[in-house]
Parts: structure tokens; sequence; C-alpha cells
């Protein structure tokens, strides 16, 4: 995708991140305008970088390092960031990426119910238990390390 | 990636109904807002996310028709444009957390073998359902993206083991989001887990079941919020840069190994929908 192309869908998701924190958490467009920018930006810069490093890391790893390292307390304008961010509930951009997920798995309903009910067993029980084991592991060593 | 737009014009005219119903979507979702319902120990709570998601599906090819193969194509970039904005996000928060971050580092580590798990108790029940080859496929990791472009490149786009990872990507597509924000309320209600543990397990390695799984956990614990995103999100990073390599190195060779060892044992005498190629998997 070119970066025109970037721009131009995330000007596109930043309308629907202001429109569900206004609708969904009260917030007036003029407080989460600040914040969405500062969002689509940083975003924007890491597809950027993404597109310039020659790593093979997905787009969205360059995403978080980029805002944690903009927001950090090293970074000049860190707070100014994060205050302006604050304004924009975490769950805000979720809405419309529910929405293009569930339309672009909107082809896989056929394929899924052609599977046997046992992967579908199985599929449940791997995601619990890829969760769970996780979790096991992260508190035991949290009490280890505590 | 390269959907082969000639311009920005290009693209609206191809795309523009996507554009159109997600916005109608995401209002009427934001419209209905968050409800709650118990379910037995657990609590489903059901947040605007999920319904974006069930409404897209059901306007979906399958189903009432609205949208055609092309456009469904079509949206799968554009999730990838959507959840940027909320990675960001995740990130701004985790630098407020920075110390808590650091202090938890080796459990955020580790908890990547939380994936052994998998291995270990989802491939013995596949195997006792009666899959073969699929199974290793299926069990040896969350199988998402990055899970299925290496199961096709180990064994091949035509192979069982591809066909168990595919169906388990498509379950987590079509049902993980609403399954892991379910599943993270249900653990949390055992109260044998504490808030930072349950987020840290939250960054499976697909942003948008983190996503659910954080939403219902800050929903549960208000006073850990912050720190459960900055967690789930450190966590879900970790993964998409060290996942690959645990699968490669740890979990694919241990899931080769625990089927020759239970296949004989507890596999179903139906014959292998895969003949004999059952040996060369390691080449």
């Amino acid at each position: 995708m070119k970066l025109k192309e970037w721009a131009f869908l995330f000007g596109f998701i930043a309308i629907g991140i202001i429109t569900t924190n206004l609708i969904g958490y009260n917030t007036p467009i003029t407080d989460s305008l600040m914040g969405v920018l500062i969002l689509c930006s940083i975003a924007f810069i890491a597809v950027c970088v993404s597109k310039i490093i020659p790593l093979r890391l997905p787009m969205i790893i360059y995403c978080s390092i980029l805002g944690l390292l903009i927001a950090s307390p090293v970074s000049p304008i860190g707070d100014f960031v994060s205050d302006a961010a604050g304004n924009i509930d975490f769950k805000a951009p979720l809405t419309m990426v529910g929405a293009l997920a569930g339309i672009a798995i909107g082809a896989s309903v056929r394929e899924f119910t052609k599977l046997s009910w046992r992967i579908v067993v199985v599929a449940l029980v791997v995601m619990a238990s890829t969760f769970i084991g996780s979790v096991i592991i992260a508190q035991i060593v949290l009490n280890i390390t505590n | 990636m390269e959907e082969g737009y000639q311009s920005i014009a290009d693209r609206v005219k191809k795309e523009y109904k996507i554009y159109i119903s997600a916005f109608s979507v995401l209002i009427l979702s934001e419209l209905i807002g968050e409800i709650e319902v118990n379910f037995g120990p657990g609590m489903l709570i059901l947040f605007p996310l999920f319904y974006g998601i069930i409404i897209g599906v059901l306007l979906g090819p399958d189903l009432i028709g609205f949208f055609k193969n092309e456009e469904v194509e079509a949206a799968s970039p554009l999730v990838l444009v959507a959840i940027a904005p909320f990675i960001v996000n995740i990130g701004i928060t985790a630098a407020q957390d920075l110390p808590l971050l650091i202090s938890v580092g080796p459990a955020l580590l580790l908890a990547e073998f939380g994936n052994l798990f998998t291995v270990l108790i989802a491939l013995p029940l596949a195997l006792f359902l009666g899959l073969k080859r699929e199974a290793v496929g299926a069990t040896h990791s969350i199988n998402r993206e990055t899970n299925l472009a290496l199961i096709t490149n180990v064994y091949g786009p035509n192979s069982p083991e591809l066909r168990g990872t595919l169906a388990v990507y498509i379950m987590g597509g079509l049902f993980g989001t609403i399954f892991f924000g379910f599943l993270a309320s249900l653990v949390a209600s055992t109260d044998l887990f504490h808030p930072h543990a349950l987020a840290i397990g939250a960054g499976v390695g697909a942003g948008i079941m983190m996503a659910a799984a954080t939403t219902s956990l800050a929903h549960i614990y208000p006073a850990y919020a912050d720190d459960i995103l900055a967690l789930g999100g450190a966590g879900d990073m970790l993964t998409g840069m060290t996942g690959l390599y645990a699968a490669i190195f740890i979990a694919l060779p241990l899931a080769n190994k625990i089927y020759q060892l239970l296949e004989p044992r507890i596999g179903r005498k139906k014959k292998s929908t895969v003949k004999k190629e059952e040996t060369d998997y390691e080449a």
C-alpha cells in the first residue's frame, strides 16, 4: 500500500475514532481532535519506519515501540502526547476494528461450517490453554520475582 | 497488501461500500453500548467491538450477502490500518507504566512459554478425537497470521498440518475475540491470579484478542486498568517478536515429538488422511 493510501485510510479511521469517542464516551469532538491526530500520526510514522527499516517485523510492533518512545519521560513532548492521547478512551479505536474485522472474515463462515465439530473443540482448547498457560507462568514468575 | 489500486480515487470507488457500512455499524454498535451478562461464574461483557464483528459477519457473502467476496478481501488490510492507532495508544499507556513493565520483565518474557501448555494439553486431546497430522498444525500455537505463514512454509500449502492451522485460525477469527473476552472474565472469577498475571496472559499474539481480554479485565479491575493495558500490550508486542522463534525452535519440535509418542497409543484406529508422508515433516 502506498503512503498516500495509508494517510487517506488513517483519515477515515480518525473520523471513526472521534465518532466513537463522542457517542460512546461523551467526549466532545474538540477534545478528541488532538489525541486522534497524534495517534494516527504516530501510526503513520510507524508505517514509514517499517518501510525504511529492512527488518521484517510487523508494522504493529513499530506502532507500539514508537508510541512508547514518544510518550516516555525522555521524550521532550512526552507529557503533551500522553495528555492528548488520554482524551481518547482506549476502547474507542476498537469499534471500527470490530466492524472491519467482521466484514473481513465474512467469507470464512462457509469454510467454518465445513469443519468437523472435533476441530472446533480443539480450537477452543487451544485458545484457552494458551491464555491459561501464560497466566499460570506469569503468576509463578511474579511470585518468585516479587 | 498489494491491491494494485491506481489511485486513492480508484480505491474509494471500489471500497466506498465498506467505508459507509463500517461507519454505520460503528454508530449502531456505540448506540447499543456495553452490556453485562452474568454467565455462570464468569461475566460476558459485550462491547461495541463484538457487535461490530457480528454485524460485519452477518453482512458477508455467506450469510446475508450484502458484501461480495472481493469486498471482504479488500477489508482485510483495513483491519490493520484500524488497529494501528489502538496499538499506538497502548504504547503511550505503557510509557507511563515503564517502571512496572521493567519490574515484571521476567514474567512478561517467560509467559511466552505458556504456549507450550497448548501443545501439552490440546495435542493429546486432538489425537484422542481422531485428528492426525492436522493436530500438529492446529495445536502448535494459537495460530495467528505468523503461524499460518510458518506452517505454509514448513509443510507446504496442501499439507494436513496447514489444514489444522487454518481451522484454528478461522475459529480464532470468528470467535476468538468474544471467546477471549469471556475467558478472561471466567479465569479472573477464580481469584487465583493477580490482575497483572491475567493481563500478561492476555498478550497472546493477536491484537484484537488481546484487546478483548484486556477490555474485560480492565472492566473487572478498574483500579488496575492502566496496568492491565500496559502489560497486555507489552505481552502482545513481545509475542509478536518472539512468537515465531518460539514456534520454530520449541513448540513445533515438541508437537512432533509428542505426536510420535502418543499417536500410536491414543490415536483412533481410523487410517490417517495423510497416508504415509508422516515421516518427512522434519525435513
